[in-house]
């Protein structure tokens, strides 16, 4: 349906544009020019009111236009210029190619006002370092705004928004995604363009639930193959292989066989899968219009052209099969139409701008230099410049952006989302993205995994936390197993990694992976089953890296109500080292095995460099070997040893007796070693339940926004500087101090106390008011009298001066002016404001919290 | 010397004293008794008390030669001796005696401790040998010279230092002295040498240290030039053309030639000596150039063959250690079994079906080794092929130098006669301007004797470079050889270890067995 309305337009378009014809072509022979051009917008104007152009009709202006600034609601003249020129672009355009689609040149926007698209464009560079790499970009933009789309699909807009209505909003079409992400990586220096074109209906629509989520992907590891010496001279002939090599082949074929079997087996159930999984067949394939963002190569060190879909955040290769054509792409300074066979997608697709056959450019002579590198492009404009000179005297150049400069504060940085949180549906899979501090928890992305593909089944959930105070990373939950694995960051007490378990009760399955390197005791990793620790250590200067622990069944005799409290009994230790290059081998220890249900000791010692056999020594415990009373404890059928080298004198008994004492010393130590990591288990096991009922999140002390702490400082330091203001200004003005020390400072006023005080205050205030106004008169008086003795004395010795004394006095004279000035002036001042002041002070009196109630 | 009870009479080390005092130092209770069961062999003491015992003389102390710590302190010993064997000490203490010179420690090289305090010592001398001495107490003595400290310097490691109670603490600068000079100290008569001390020590003694430090520098960079020139010898003697690379062949055939001189006074020798040598070192640095890159490919050769024999060893060792391994563990088992058992029959079955693991266990570990000596024999075969090709090649190019030598001798000496029997003629006809000296005119003579010169000349010439080849011969076959012969010696030695090793084992584990089976039927 939708495709054949889509037909009719364009054949009215069609029909109308053979009308025009004539006219335009007359217009294309005597184009350049601006009185010219401005003719031909004349003539034009008849074809702007014409239905085949539904998005030139000026639409209703949303909400209040009077909030955007002067250039959303207005074209200058440059743009006005560049509009007629899109328009005559635009009828050559449809003129020639009456069968391709009307091109997105000069939508309106949000005013209602045509704009061209390259104007939408405003290349900033925002302060946030995430923003200055594509990845950055590409990511913030697919997951701050939420997706309107297309109506009808495939139809390229009427509108496009700026991008600043769009990061108000947070919502937008394709274009306006790809306006916005383009907007940034331009500032971020990199060769983008804006794409209008066609993709499939996933991409159009945002749908990735038949993609792989980008987290599952297997981490692409450095394949470091070890280069063995391949030829070695001198290795030695393999034994010889004294099996049948018919039997062999026979076998092998065999083996063939089977695996050719499976394998095909497998391809077909695979074959079986995918067709199942694949989407029904889109309709409207290949019409559906996209807009996307190309960035070519050569700027910020890009290697090769590469499409970015501003809706999904994502990067595909310009031969991706997912893009089925391109119409038209722009950048801040151009735009340029698609002159390539796009019948077979983008794949053949080349992107040399400067090639007029594939792109057909709307502004001449701006494009040029835009894949040159700096130097060369100094040097291009120094020659165009000349070449301006001679030839022609004006290039238009694409207008400033009308957009305002593009904004984005830390806060909407910080949620990313529209509202905080974003869901994002994958193959099998849901993504789920919270802004940090939003959740309680402290939880940011959270990947659920499912069997199936309706998303019912559940197999792994795995969450991802910042800014917790237990420092937890990363949790991963395996329903099927319920085992759950947490990760830590380095930090913790007992520097704990990793946490894998079911049951946070001590004494079950579990693994803890330690940090070793900021462990005492170099422990990496402590295995526990119910019956059994398996630790190892690594770089520990006793060259102990093995402890293996095996527990009995606990005895309950005792307190069968308090199971906790009763130690399992120890079975077995195995401890084991590493070879002490310090040491004879036959005296380092290998292996020592604490059997204490037996009473027995096992030491097993290293092998020498060119031995198969160890050394061993196996003793059995004296009962009462710390009693040295006893003088027949030790005998030498205790100890049963075996020499590698023969001819080596045997052990005497008395070292024997001395190994066997410190063996039952390192015996004691290591169960008390054993102990103590019980402990810690425990301990690690109450931390971990206490931190996971109260979680607590990290607030970086340079996080002014969220510093609790730091905000209550800073507020109670600007209280506290109010307060200590005021007390000041009160203190200063406190002007019934002196009267109530009069009065001896009592506790309370009482009400006609309080309004002899107010009446003293004020006299006072009135008679100092009167003795300043007398002073000042009072100066005054004697600074004329002066002047007038002087002028009299003048007058009188007038002709008997000397030059000098004239001067002296003219002097003097302007002077007494001078002084008698300044005092009527304060006079009259004083006069002025000594009402006021006896006013004020009234006033201040009445609100005197000491006063105000006996005299209201 | 300032003893109160100076009164007894001196007595002497004997084995009496020894006896009692090992026994009463040694282990005592459980371990005494075992001990004494045992008998205490003088070579296994660790650590010998001997103190407040009047003794005079150190003697008898021969046999305690695993001795790490030796107290012999408040004696009346006036000098030190008999100490020779005891190279493993690590602690001496000889405090409160009558020493008056340090002697006889050479051979004490694992010395850390050396307490010599209260005695009657004046310098500090013949110490050179204790390169790992870390604490020395020379307190209250007689040393009254400041640059006894000095000395003391080449103890790297020395930390703590007693000084105190000599009549050098009396001077001034005493502290500074020694914070200056011994710059690693930490503590210094007792107490630990604060910064302060340190940093005016290195000002005041800044020029008088800097002087010294540099002598030590340059006597350790004279050392290393020296070191590296002998390597580099070391290298060209080992790829048997030391000293082939400048005129020395050239010179040692002159050398020893008492007639070449005279002959080079005559008219146009100078020319001809000169080409002659130009000529003859271009030869031996053409025989030096390949000697060293020969010497490379060897030793290639050698290295890939050690390694690859030892990984095979290795990977051979690691399976039979594997399988002796599992054994092991398995024989524990049965043998837990078989002392539990009560069953007489049940245990016979068992232990014959256990000796049989015994005996299959000795047959895979047998095969194993068998294999290897197989593998190993083959290799060293070609070994022994490549490495006597490569050495035959070498000499055969050698060869050939040096017969290219032995023709530019001959040519030297064709023209050299020529030469000579030329100036004979002039000398004959009196036509000779140049002067020459009067014993050389002796040669010209008559002819006989001239031409008796040459030849002898020539002679000595050509002796030498048969010498050198000779040598040169020699050297690398008998390199060759031994290389050939250790290879094989080693394969055999490991060979027998290895068997002797097994043998041991099984015998072990049949003796074990058949102890087993004894007490049953007791």
């Amino acid at each position: 349906m939708e495709v054949l309305l889509e037909v009719e337009p364009e054949l009215e378009e069609a029909e109308l544009l053979q009308e025009v014809d004539e006219e335009e072509e007359e217009e294309e022979e005597e184009d350049e020019g601006l009185r010219e051009l401005r003719e031909l917008e004349e003539t034009l104007s008849r074809v702007r009111i014409a239905p085949s152009a539904p998005h030139l009709l000026v639409q209703k202006a949303e909400g209040d236009q009077s909030e955007w600034p002067v250039s959303f609601r207005q074209n200058s003249t440059r743009e006005k210029l560049l509009l007629a020129m899109a328009d005559n672009f635009r009828c050559q355009y449809a003129h020639l190619y009456p069968d391709r689609k009307p091109l997105l040149l000069c939508p309106v926007n949000e005013c209602g006002v045509q704009k061209f698209v390259s104007t939408t464009l405003r290349p900033t560079l925002l302060p946030y370092p995430e923003l200055y790499h594509w990845q950055g970009c590409a990511s913030f933009v697919s997951d701050f705004l939420s997706l309107e789309p297309l109506d009808p699909p495939v139809d390229p807009p009427h509108k496009l928004r700026s991008p600043t209505w769009v990061l108000r909003t947070q919502r937008g079409t394709c274009f306006e995604f790809s306006t916005l992400l383009c907007s940034l990586l331009l500032g971020a220096g990199y060769n983008a363009y804006c794409v209008s074109g066609y993709a499939v209906k996933q991409m159009c629509l945002l749908n990735q639930s038949r993609q792989e989520c980008p987290l599952l992907k297997p981490q692409v590891k450095e394949e470091l193959e070890e280069q063995k010496q391949d030829v070695r001279k001198y290795s030695v002939k393999p034994p010889r292989d004294l099996q049948s090599s018919f039997e062999h082949r026979q076998e092998e074929k065999r083996q063939e066989d089977t695996r050719i079997a499976l394998l095909s087996k497998q391809q077909e159930a695979q074959r079986l899968q995918e067709e199942r999984e694949r989407p029904p067949l889109d309709p409207l394939l290949g019409l559906r219009v996209h807009c996307w963002v190309l960035v070519l190569s050569g700027n910020r060190e890009v290697p090769e052209n590469f499409f970015i879909d501003p809706l999904a955040g994502h990067s595909y290769p310009t031969t991706s099969e997912k893009f089925l054509g391109i119409e038209s792409i722009w950048n801040h300074q151009n735009y340029w139409v698609n002159m390539q066979d796009c019948r077979f997608g983008c794949a053949e697709m080349t992107y040399d701008l400067a090639d007029p056959v594939k792109w057909e450019y709307l502004l001449c002579g701006s494009n040029q230099s835009t894949l040159l590198i700096p130097d060369m492009k100094k040097q291009q404009e120094a020659e165009k410049e000349e070449d301006e000179e001679t030839e022609e005297p004006k290039v238009f150049e694409m207008p400033p952006s009308w957009v305002s400069k593009i904004h984005i504060s830390q806060e909407d940085m910080e949620s990313r989302c529209p509202g905080g949180t974003k869901l994002i549906q994958y193959r099998a899979a849901t993504v789920e993205k919270i802004a940090p501090y939003l959740l309680k928890d402290g939880l940011v992305t959270r990947l659920t995994t499912y069997d199936d593909l309706e998303c019912t089944q559940p197999n792994t959930v795995r969450e991802w936390y910042k800014h917790r105070h237990d420092h937890l990373d990363e949790r991963e939950l395996k329903k099927a197993t319920n085992v759950t694995v947490e990760h830590f960051r380095p930090g913790r007490s007992y520097a704990l990694k990793c946490h894998r378990y079911v049951t946070l009760v001590p004494e079950t399955e579990r693994q803890m992976d330690f940090y070793s390197h900021a462990r005492a005791d170099g422990l990496a990793s402590r295995v526990e089953t119910p019956s059994e620790i398996t630790e190892t250590f690594i770089d520990r200067p006793d060259f102990l890296h093995y402890r293996h622990v095996v527990y009995g069944k606990r005895e309950l005799g005792e307190m069968p109500n308090n199971p906790e409290q009763v130690q399992r009994p120890i079975q077995k230790v195995v401890e084991r080292f590493h070879r002490d290059r310090s040491k004879a081998a036959s005296e380092d220890v290998a292996e020592r095995e604490f059997l204490l249900s037996e009473d027995r000791i096992q030491v097993t010692y290293h092998k020498e460099e060119d031995r198969i056999i160890p050394a061993w020594r196996n003793f059995i415990k004296p009962h009462d070997a710390g009693d040295s009373q006893n003088a027949n404890a030790f005998t030498p059928q205790m100890a049963s040893i075996f020499q590698v080298d023969p001819f080596k004198k045997p052990c005497k008994n008395l070292f024997l007796y001395k190994t066997l004492m410190a063996l039952m010393k390192e015996e004691e130590n290591v169960l008390m070693r054993i102990k103590d990591s019980e402990k810690e288990v425990r301990a690690i096991l109450a931390a971990r339940q206490q931190e996971e009922s109260a979680v607590e999140l990290q607030i970086s002390i340079y996080n002014t926004a969220r510093n609790e702490k730091a905000r209550c400082h800073r507020e109670a330091l600007e209280c506290l500087a109010e307060d200590e203001l005021l007390r000041k200004e009160e203190k200063e003005l406190d002007v019934l101090a002196p009267f109530l020390a009069r009065l001896g400072d009592p506790e309370s006023l009482t009400q006609q106390e309080a309004l002899q005080l107010r009446t003293d205050c004020l006299a006072e205030l009135k008679q100092r008011l009167i003795d300043r106004a007398n002073l000042i008169q009072a100066r005054f008086e004697e600074e004329t009298q002066e002047l007038q003795q002087k002028q009299q004395w003048y007058q009188k010795n007038q002709l008997a001066m000397t030059k000098d004394d004239e001067d002296e006095y003219l002097a003097y004279c302007s002077n007494a002016m001078f002084r008698i000035n300044i005092l009527k002036l304060r006079l009259s001042r004083h006069k002025d404001k000594a009402p006021q002041k006896y006013l004020a002070l009234d006033e201040k009196l009445r609100r005197d919290p000491r006063l105000a109630h006996h005299l209201w | 010397m300032n003893r109160l009870f100076d009164t007894a009479a001196p007595s002497v080390i004997d084995e009496k004293m020894l006896r009692k005092a090992v026994q009463e130092q040694g282990p005592q209770g459980q371990a005494g008794r075992l001990a004494k069961e045992e008998g205490i062999q003088y070579n296994e003491v660790i650590q010998l008390c001997l103190e407040l015992r009047n003794i005079l003389k150190i003697g008898h102390l021969w046999e305690f030669t695993s001795l790490t710590k030796l107290q012999l302190n408040n004696n009346i010993i006036e000098k030190i001796q008999g100490l020779e064997k005891l190279t493993n000490l690590v602690w001496l203490d000889l405090s409160f005696n009558n020493i008056e010179v340090i002697e006889g420690l050479d051979s004490l090289v694992k010395l850390q401790n050396l307490s010599l305090f209260n005695n009657r010592i004046s310098v500090i001398e013949n110490m050179d040998a204790l390169g790992n001495l870390q604490i020395v107490s020379v307190g209250n003595n007689l040393i009254s010279q400041l640059d006894n400290v000095i000395y003391l310097r080449k103890f790297k490691e020395l930390h703590t230092l007693n000084l105190a109670g000599n009549p050098i603490c009396q001077e001034e600068n005493y502290k500074i002295f020694v914070a200056a000079y011994l710059s690693d100290l930490v503590y210094l008569d007792y107490r630990l040498l604060d910064e302060q001390t340190r940093e005016k020590a290195c000002v005041e003694y800044q020029y008088a240290l800097e002087e010294m430090r540099l002598n030590e520098l340059q006597e350790q960079k004279e050392i290393e030039a020296q070191k590296i020139t002998e390597q580099e010898l070391q290298l060209h003697k080992d790829a048997f053309v030391e000293l082939l690379n400048g005129p020395h062949l050239f010179d040692s055939m002159f050398a020893d030639d008492a007639d070449a001189p005279k002959l080079a006074c005559l008219p146009g020798v100078t020319t001809l000596l000169e080409s002659y040598k130009t000529q003859l070192v271009a030869l031996c640095m053409q025989m030096f150039e390949a000697g060293l890159t020969q010497h490379a490919r060897r030793q290639n050769e050698v290295e890939s063959f050690f390694s690859c024999s030892r990984e095979a060893e290795a990977d051979n060792q690691q399976r039979a250690a594997q399988i002796a391994a599992d054994f092991e563990r398995s024989r524990r088992q049965v043998m837990a079994e078989m002392q539990k058992a009560t069953d007489t029959k049940l245990l016979e079955a068992q232990a014959s079906k256990y000796s049989d693991e015994i005996s299959q266990l000795c047959d895979t570990l047998m095969t194993l080794e068998l294999q290897l000596v197989d593998q190993l024999e083959d290799v060293i075969k070609d070994f022994e092929r490549n490495i006597s090709d490569l050495v035959g090649g070498f000499t055969e190019y050698v060869q050939g130098i040096f017969a290219q030598c032995r023709d530019l001798e001959n040519h030297h000496h064709e023209k050299l006669l020529e030469i000579a029997v030329a100036t004979l003629d002039r000398v004959a006809k009196n036509e000779l301007e140049e002067d020459l000296p009067d014993d050389v005119r002796m040669l010209f003579v008559d002819k006989d004797t001239l031409i008796n010169a040459v030849s002898a000349s020539h002679d000595t010439h050509l002796l030498k470079i048969d010498n050198r080849e000779d040598e040169l011969m020699m050297r690398i076959n008998s390199w060759m050889s031994a290389l050939i012969k250790s290879i094989q010696d080693e394969e055999v030695k490991r060979n027998r270890k290895r068997i002797s090793e097994i043998h041991n084992y099984v015998d072990f584990v049949k003796d074990q067995l058949e102890e087993i089976l004894l007490e049953e039927h007791q």
